[in-house]
């Protein structure tokens, strides 16, 4: 499969605050949505940064639509939308003055579509944009991402901070923007459950390393978590644990094929997992005798 | 370089509204009150400087949003943004001077020429781009080196060298004629001054790209 993303171990120091992102490596198939999960500080913003060049990389190779990205190449950079989270224009600025900015640096822009847009969100053309809600501000953002026709999107935390409501319309769109083969979204968050609603992959990352990269299919279909009293995680094979979590009462252990692991033992209580408890067991859980990462 | 331009606009824009309404009233009110070369000058000076310096205040107040890392993210390069700032300053400092030369123009017609001699306003017009412009050679490469915060200062340094410079330039060209300048000399000592300021901001552009190519946001 073709990918539109592909990062072959990038990585990057802040010697300042002792960060590093070491060697991540991941691909992003052309018609996919993929969810960058990790806690905050984990590396999510960084690894963007590396990807769309505002960040100078240490090492490592960033591809996209299957070429490396230099500043002079203005050209592939029509193609991708961006959404930060918070506020990605200045305040003093309206939706209408945007326009005229965005339509001189996007050659692909189309005030049309863009108007439309905000209209459908209900958003104020003349209204200062620092006046508008969080809501409104992400909803503009959005807008403004889509209204030069990119094939990817690329988002960091943009659905952080917003009610359920305004979170799920933002998902519908991304479902819409992905209805087109050539299309692909690759959305860092940390609501997980956003995740679940919309993403074909999910990869984690904690403390600048990349942990897994897995298709929410296997996820939902083949993973799963083993809730074992501690002489039944002795019993365990070490090969079948991914990740384990001593809780108070019981040791919960992440399994990558949850029907098999439930023929092997049929006395342990094998639970769907989620992406939630998914990370929580890469990011506090441990590995054998050795923190996990 | 279009869309960086109407950016860079519209940022100093609501800036600009309230400078031009101020200058607008310093103006009427020394062509009115007739109140002498000293304050034709102020409003001169203050015309060309300021419209210079909204402009670089406009860059700093692009830092209050991520609007900075997003530019980077759209089809344009580093070195445009750079330039498209240069240029903007150039352009404001340009309606400065339009602005200024109305204002001794009318003056000049109600009230008669302010100045003992003809080429003494030529000089002024001189002191007041130079400064603007050592503005701009200095600001630029203290914003893209510094952290963002720290604007304000590298605004407060950008205009006391630039008028450090002017002046030092000044005392220069006076330690030449300790018995006064003739018209000819006077002129000279004008383009002299432009002459500088424009070098040293044109040779400020490329420093500035090189300190942004290496930037992160």
């Amino acid at each position: 499969m073709e990918n539109i993303l592909e990062l072959h171990q990038i990585s990057k120091t802040f010697p300042k605050s002792d960060f590093t992102l070491e060697n991540l490596s991941l691909s992003l198939p052309y018609g996919a949505i993929m969810g960058f999960v990790g806690e905050n500080g984990a590396g999510k913003t960084t690894t963007i940064g590396c990807i769309l060049n505002t960040l100078r990389r240490d090492g490592g190779t960033v591809k996209l639509f299957g070429q490396e990205m230099q500043d002079v190449d203005t050209d592939l950079r029509e193609k991708i939308g961006v959404v930060y989270d918070g506020d990605n224009f200045p305040g003093f600025w309206n939706a209408r003055q945007l326009s005229r900015v965005m339509s001189g640096l996007y050659r692909q822009w189309d005030n049309a579509l863009f108007q439309k847009y905000l209209e459908d969100f209900r958003l104020p053309v003349k209204q200062k944009i620092k006046s508008y809600s969080r809501g409104m501000t992400m909803k503009l953002a959005i807008a403004a991402a889509l209204s030069h026709h990119p094939q990817l999107l690329i988002l960091d935390e943009a659905t952080s901070g917003l009610d359920p409501v305004v979170r799920d319309e933002m998902l519908d769109i991304f479902l819409t923007f992905i209805q087109q083969e050539n299309h692909s979204i690759f959305l860092s968050s940390h609501i997980t459950s956003d995740l679940e609603k919309v993403a074909d992959y999910i990869t984690f990352i904690h403390n600048g390393r990349l942990v897994t990269t897995v298709s929410k299919n296997d996820i939902v279909y083949r993973y799963a978590v083993l809730r074992c009293k501690e002489s039944q995680f002795l019993a365990l094979d070490p090969d079948d644990i991914l990740a384990f979590r001593k809780r108070d009462y019981q040791i919960d252990v992440l399994v990558a094929d949850g029907k098999e692991a439930q023929r092997k033992y049929k006395d342990i209580v094998a639970d769907h997992v989620s992406i939630d408890e998914m990370m929580l067991l890469f990011i506090k859980g441990e590995r054998g005798q050795t923190p996990f990462v | 370089m279009k869309g960086l331009i109407k950016n860079n606009l519209y940022t100093a824009l609501p800036n600009v509204k309230v400078f031009f309404a101020t200058m607008i009233l310093l103006g009427i009110f020394v062509i009115v009150t007739s109140a002498g070369s000293p304050a034709l000058i102020t409003c001169m000076l203050s015309v060309i400087i300021g419209f210079s310096f909204i402009s670089l205040e406009s860059a700093g107040l692009e830092n209050t949003s991520k609007w900075i890392r997003y530019k980077l993210t759209a089809p344009v390069k580093r070195s445009d943004i750079v330039k498209s700032l240069y240029l903007s300053l150039l352009l404001w400092l340009s309606a400065g001077i339009v602005f200024a030369g109305i204002s001794v123009a009318v003056s000049t017609a109600l009230h008669g020429y302010p100045f003992d001699r003809n080429v003494d306003i030529l000089l002024l017009f001189a002191v007041g781009i130079g400064i603007s412009l050592f503005m701009g050679t200095v600001f630029f490469p203290l914003f893209f080196l510094g952290i963002e915060a720290q604007y304000n200062v590298f605004l407060f340094i950008s205009i006391l060298t630039g008028i450090g410079i002017i002046v030092g330039i000044c005392l220069l060209i006076n330690s030449f004629f300790p018995h006064g300048m003739t018209s000819r000399q006077i002129i000279l000592s004008g383009i002299a001054v432009l002459i500088f300021s424009a070098l040293a901001f044109a040779l400020s552009c490329p420093l500035s790209v090189y300190l942004f190519q290496k930037k992160d946001y």
